[in-house]
């Protein structure tokens, strides 16, 4: 513009020397150099105009606008220079155009009708003024009338320059400027780092999908400038041509009212936007995901596809994760948003059921828990594949599958869960677990190893075991420290080799070992040597974890064919052959015989029906719930659910760490058959030991009347009936500790009983009524009979409802029984003291 | 191997008893008459050498040891297909073949004399096995060879192999229909005393109740012997199956006998089979077959008419079950098992013993895949009854009736055993007594002090015994 005239510009350069001469402050110098830029744009005819501006700074004009000239000036250096107070963006785009034009208008424009033109110009000024701090502040920046509070953030009506509009004006440019309130806070959570941010891959996806919503809300404010400055380009052509009265009526004019129906959808959207984002805040991953999925089932058509539009943005990266899970079993997740989860520290032994699993915080709302599962253990299965059976083959019809998962994104959230999507997890799910069941049930063997778990180490087996029994039985008598595991693995090879076991796999019989644990002072071989059953490889990582289980159990059973063993091999088996060696002693040993005879069976009576209400009604029965539901199985984790939940039952049934009186009773009772064991086999030492001498005193005389003599000497004879009479005290005594032993038994067996009778369980009742089939023991013990009382019955059902109140409620209802738990409670207190 | 059992076959109903069992076993495990492995036998769910060993070239061989003292009955099972099963070895046949004249005494004398050889036999089968756990005698006591040298050496047992179990299969005369051994009665006694004192546990099979089975039952008009065989192989057979099919419980002979047998003198068991058919004939379509349940199954075997001893009408009905074990085969819910128990329980369906905790055990077995059953449910009962000791004391009225008028005694003096006098006869007929009287204490409370009211009755067989041959 310069150029027109070589007369101004040596002005202005003279002046740029004398000023860069001048030692001046570099802001003052700049503003002082802007000013005479803007003399010699007009012209230098207008000095004296010029000076007033410069008592002000061309940045702060605005201020200053109650000045007509001033406003003169700034309208023409508005034209000019674009727009002082900010957005050099916005004025540059436009600025070739507008110069131009504007500069001829201002060659033409003469101060003669000065007044009349600005009063004019005012008016149009105004009203532009206010149009275009309205759509200023839809994206957020403030302008003359609107500022922004800074508490709130919400825009304001500046207080300066209020009352130059009138009220509707101010009424509705509050209204527009909610808009911009809007914008800018969702300018706040669409940006990084600013706390307000939804964070992690999913979060950046919704970022970048607020930046786009906000992108195309500036094009649409971009727009409205374009119309605004067109109208306005218009207006001044009107204005400079002296149309007034066309000026007016611009087509396109920009109003406030047009503005605040514009403003009514693009508002809509940000409220929305803003809404869901701020509950979004500091959100990732599956929460984040369920967050915008609350949103979705809106009745607004518009809000319910903004919904989507961000779930589906926030499940890209989800899906990707899936996909990568459940093809390739990786896990790609910096940011611990995806709601599987693998733990570093976890080694591949127990990579199966610990090294995953779902963090359930990130699970996204819409994927139902049974699904997460599935993907979990799909992932898992490639995994352990992988891993563990070393198998690198990749998932059938992988291509197809990542294609379907990774696209298909919005199906996720269906409602209906039968998209292809969903298909296409259930396919790979099946296809995966499918595989790893082929794999555990044919090359590993997984349900023969059960078998041969129930078979060896629950003790399924009987011939078997008592065969080993029968093998080691000097060993399992001996005293812990004696005993040398190098001599039972021969034995259990023994055993295996000449039973049924023989037939079985010789890879499953592999597994069985003897193991001899660290012996306590005083433990025999029955308590330290046990079977264990190991696994190793694959199999070990599936059950390992039950591992303990059966180490638990193993105990519990054993001691019952210890007692089995103890009753039938040795106690009974030498009372039957002993009945017809010491027949002749029978006046002497009769009645111990009688007592001990009668205790014994009841002692096998009792072993024999625990045993098989273990063995039979919780153990097989049992088993066969599992084999049911083992063939049924589709995954391998139904198998090893089964597994477990069997494992689980037959833990209570087998009264292993019920902590209950059961147990203790149980112990007291086994504890008494050994002491039977003892006393049997010292009584039968005594009764032996007689029996010789007598056989002896016969050989002497018989010896004697041979060769003619009298028999016995008077001092023999003497001694004789002094040994005599000593063994019959001695069997005596013997009985009186049997009497003790059996009363003792007697008693813990009462006890047993009446904690099966009082349970709340119906198996253990049953097998109560079992123990006691005819009754012996109730008639003994009257207390035995109150559980099985209706009152009783209604009672305990009462308790196991509100058991809080049980044993309060128990002892103010029914005294008695209550004084009965008691006893039965104190009685192994009391067989300790006796 | 493992927990072998021997069986010794005595005597011309032994032996036929035994041959019986043997073919049924062998049918059972699918070996063939030749004791070869049939082909469709693969499944190796049993045990066949509790009962069997495997000869060199694989076949199987029975431990069984064939004893008797005249030859018909030996000759007709060598002659039969099943000739090759056995070890001839094991089959002893006495080299005069005159048998034993029904005479108690001669067998009795006779068994002494051949110990030796005999003795041979058993020893050699005892040896070669790892843990033999105990003997299986079938035998009769009503006539000589099974009754004498059965006592012979059932006592000889005792003595040699005194921790082994002595089980007997011991068949009882019919008493429906008159002998035509006259001195059965004797036989009878003194039988029952070596099976009272030297054997473990004695499986009652009444001739009478079989044969009552047989025609009330079966409705066979006259059943014939391999009819009431039949019926006695099924009984030995079920009652080893346990054995045979191993599982959980009941896998040794003693685990069996053990708790069925509470005190050393009340060892006769009794059994029951049910469904009963007359399957003599396979092709015949068989009759009677019915549904089964277990309920069903354990109800009938309380019956007394399925019972195969015939203990006469209880009259003061206070005779009670001192043990049951029930051994059911079949397709069988276990959860059914448990609550046929509840019912019978609550029904009051059996009485027991007042003096000790006792009730029904029962044991799942699995059937052999290779033996048609019609039915689905089928089941045996092994019981220790006191009513058995009807049993006894209707022998004792016979041997009373006979010994007052002092009859068909010359036969009996003619042996070693009763030269001097007859006082084993005596003896024996207090020894029977004994076990009548502690049958029916059993019945009561007072059982617990029965000793006391026994040694007046014991003392006198002992003080006599001391005096008899046998003590040795």
């Amino acid at each position: 513009m310069g150029n027109d005239s070589p007369r101004p510009g040596e002005l202005f350069e003279g002046l740029y020397g004398t000023l860069t001469t001048l030692a001046v402050v570099p802001s003052m110098r700049v503003t002082l150099l802007n000013f005479f830029l803007c003399v010699l744009m007009i012209d230098c005819r207008k000095k004296e105009e010029a000076a007033l501006t410069l008592q002000l700074s061309p940045t702060s004009t605005a201020t200053n606008e109650d000045d007509l000239t001033v406003a003169l000036t700034r309208f023409k250096t508005d034209n000019n220079n674009g727009y002082t107070n900010g957005y050099p963006n916005e004025i540059y785009r436009y600025e070739p155009t507008q110069t131009d034009s504007v500069d001829e208008y201002t060659e033409e424009l003469h101060l003669a009708n000065y007044p009349e033109n600005l009063g004019k110009q005012k008016n149009l000024d105004a009203m532009h003024d206010v149009i275009q701090n309205a759509i200023y502040s839809f994206t957020g920046v403030e302008g003359k009338y609107l500022k922004r509070d800074i508490v709130s953030g919400r825009f304001k009506l500046d207080p300066l320059n209020q009352d130059r509009l009138t009220s509707i004006e101010c009424g509705m440019l509050v209204r527009l400027s909610e808009l911009g309130y809007y914008h800018d806070r969702v300018v706040k959570f669409s940006t990084l780092s600013t706390g307000f941010n939804a964070m992690g891959c999913m979060g950046q996806a919704f970022i970048a999908l607020l930046k786009e919503e906000l992108t195309q809300f500036h094009g649409q404010v971009a727009q409205l400038h374009d119309q605004l400055h067109n109208v306005r380009r218009k207006q001044m052509i009107a204005y400079m041509n002296h149309q007034v009265q066309d000026y007016r009526q611009q087509q396109g004019e920009l109003t406030l009212m047009k503005l605040l129906t514009w403003q009514m959808e693009p508002l809509h959207r940000m409220q929305w936007l803003t809404k869901i984002a701020d509950a979004c805040q500091m959100k990732k991953g599956g929460e984040l995901a369920s967050v915008v999925y609350e949103y979705l089932d809106n009745g607004n058509p518009m809000v319910n596809r903004l919904a989507h539009e961000l779930l589906t943005a926030i499940c890209g990266p989800l899906v990707r994760m899936i996909s990568k899970w459940m093809l390739e079993g990786g896990i790609c997740d910096p940011c611990g948003e995806f709601f599987v989860e693998s733990l570093d520290e976890v080694g591949a032994d127990r990579l199966w059921h610990d090294k995953f699993r779902l963090r359930l915080h990130m699970l996204p709302k819409f994927i139902p828990i049974e699904l997460a599962q599935k993907i979990l253990k799909t992932g898992k299965g490639i995994n352990f594949l992988r891993e563990v059976c070393e198998m690198d083959e990749m998932v059938k019809g992988r291509d197809k599958l990542k294609k379907i998962i990774d696209n298909q994104v919005s199906d996720i959230f269906s409602c209906v869960q039968d998209s292809s999507w969903h298909a296409a997890i259930e396919t790979s799910y099946q296809q995966t677990s499918k595989h790893v069941l082929d794999i555990m049930l044919g090359p590993h063997k997984l349900l023969d190893h059960l078998h041969g778990m129930r078979r060896y180490l629950l003790l399924g087996q009987g011939d078997f075991v008592n065969i080993l029994i029968e093998n080691m039985k000097e060993e399992l008598e001996r005293l812990g420290t004696e005993i040398y595991a190098h001599d039972l693995s021969a034995m259990l090879d023994a055993a295996l080799r000449c039973t049924n076991a023989q037939y079985d796999d010789p890879e499953i019989l592999n597994h069985l070992d003897i193991v001899v644990q660290t012996p306590y002072p005083g433990d025999y071989g029955w308590d330290i040597i046990s079977l264990q059953y190991t696994v190793e490889g694959p199999l070990a990582t599936m059950l390992e974890p039950t591992m303990p289980t059966y180490k638990a159990l193993f105990k519990p059973l054993w001691r019952m064919k210890h007692m089995e063993f103890l009753l039938s091999m040795k106690i009974w088996k030498e009372q039957m052959a002993n009945a017809k060696a010491l027949r002749s002693m029978h006046d002497e040993i009769g009645k111990a015989c009688y007592r001990l005879h009668l205790f014994t069976s009841e002692t096998m009576h009792f072993v024999h029906q625990i045993q098989y209400y273990v063995l039979f009604e919780v153990i097989e029965c049992n088993w066969v719930e599992l084999q049911k539901r083992m063939q049924q199985a589709t995954a391998l984790d139904d198998i090893l659910e089964a597994h477990e939940k069997f494992l689980s039952t037959i833990t209570v049934g087998c009264f292993v760490n019920t902590m209950t009186d059961m147990e203790r009773h149980l112990d007291t009772v086994y504890d008494n058959i050994i002491c039977l064991d003892s006393w049997q086999s010292s009584f039968y030492r005594e009764c032996f030991k007689e029996l010789e001498a007598r056989e002896k005193v016969r050989k002497r005389v018989a010896e004697s009347e041979l060769t003619g003599g009298y028999g016995l000497t008077s001092e023999q004879k003497i001694e004789r009936d002094h040994e005599l009479k000593m063994f019959e005290q001695r069997v005596i005594s013997a009985c009186r500790n049997l009497d003790e032993i059996a009363t003792a038994y007697e008693k813990a067996v009462s006890g047993f009983l009446l904690a099966l009778n009082s349970d709340n369980d119906p198996n253990l009742q049953l097998f109560g009524t079992r123990l006691d089939f005819n009754e012996y023991y109730k008639k003994r013990d009257t207390s035995l009979s109150k559980p099985l009382t209706f009152e009783h019955q209604r009672m305990s059902n009462l308790f196991s409802i509100n058991s809080k109140s049980f044993i309060g409620a128990r002892s103010t209802i029914n005294p008695q029984i209550s004084l009965a738990l008691l006893n039965s409670n104190n009685s192994p207190n009391i067989i300790k003291k006796e | 191997m493992p927990s072998e059992i021997i069986t010794l076959q005595l005597g011309q109903c032994g032996n036929q008893i035994g041959f019986e069992f043997w073919k049924r076993l062998c049918l059972e495990h699918g070996i063939s008459p030749s004791g070869v492995l049939e082909d469709f036998a693969t499944e190796s769910l049993d045990r066949k050498d509790v009962f069997f060993y495997q000869a060199d070239d694989d076949h199987y061989i029975p431990r069984a040891v064939l004893l008797d003292l005249e030859p018909r009955v030996i000759h007709s099972i060598m002659g039969s297909a099943y000739a090759k099963l056995y070890n001839p070895e094991n089959v002893y046949l006495s080299k005069h073949g005159g048998g034993a004249g029904n005479n108690w005494a001669s067998g009795y004398s006779q068994g002494e004399k051949l110990q030796e050889e005999v003795f041979d036999i058993i020893d050699r089968e005892a040896d070669g096995s790892d843990s033999l756990e105990g003997f299986v005698l079938c035998h009769s006591i009503a006539g000589g060879t099974g009754s004498g040298m059965g006592s012979y050496i059932m006592e000889r047992l005792s003595d040699r192999y005194p921790k082994k179990l002595i089980q007997t299969y011991s068949v009882f005369p019919n008493q429906d229909e008159i002998s035509d051994v006259v001195v059965q009665p004797y036989n009878s006694m003194l039988t029952l005393r070596r099976l009272c004192q030297a054997a473990d546990s004695v499986v009652v099979l009444d001739n009478t109740a079989l044969n009552r089975i047989a025609s009330d039952r079966l409705h066979i008009q006259n059943p014939s012997f391999s009819q009431i065989n039949n019926l006695v192989s099924t009984i030995m057979s079920v009652s080893t199956t346990t054995l045979r099919y191993p599982s959980y419980m009941n896998n040794n002979l003693i685990g069996i006998t053990a708790p069925l047998v509470p005190t050393p003198q009340l060892h006769f068991l009794m059994t029951g089979y049910t469904p009963l058919t007359n399957q003599t004939n396979v092709n015949q379509p068989a009759v009677n077959v019915r549904k089964t349940t277990v309920l069903d199954v354990m109800r009938r075997l309380l019956q007394p008419k399925n019972m195969m001893v015939s203990t006469g009408p209880d009259k003061t009905n206070h005779h009670c079950y001192i043990s049951i074990l029930n051994i059911i085969q079949g397709e069988v819910d276990p959860t059914q098992v448990h609550k046929s128990l509840q019912r019978i329980r609550e029904r009051k369906m059996a009485q027991f013993i007042p003096w000790g905790p006792t009730s029904i055990q029962v044991a799942l077995s699995r059937t052999s895949p290779y033996v048609q059953n019609n039915h689905r449910v089928s089941g045996l009962m092994l019981a220790n009854h006191t009513s058995i000791c009807s049993l006894f004391e209707r022998a004792l009225a016979q041997y009373d009736k006979l010994r007052k008028r002092g009859a068909f005694l010359d036969q009996f003096r003619r042996e070693d055993i009763f030269k001097d006098d007859l006082s084993e006869l005596d003896e024996s007929r207090e020894v029977v007594d004994c076990l009548v009287q502690e049958y029916e204490a059993a019945t009561g409370m007072g059982y617990l002090q029965f000793s006391a009211k026994k040694r007046a009755a014991d003392t006198k067989s002992e003080d006599s015994k001391s005096i008899g041959p046998s003590s040795g």
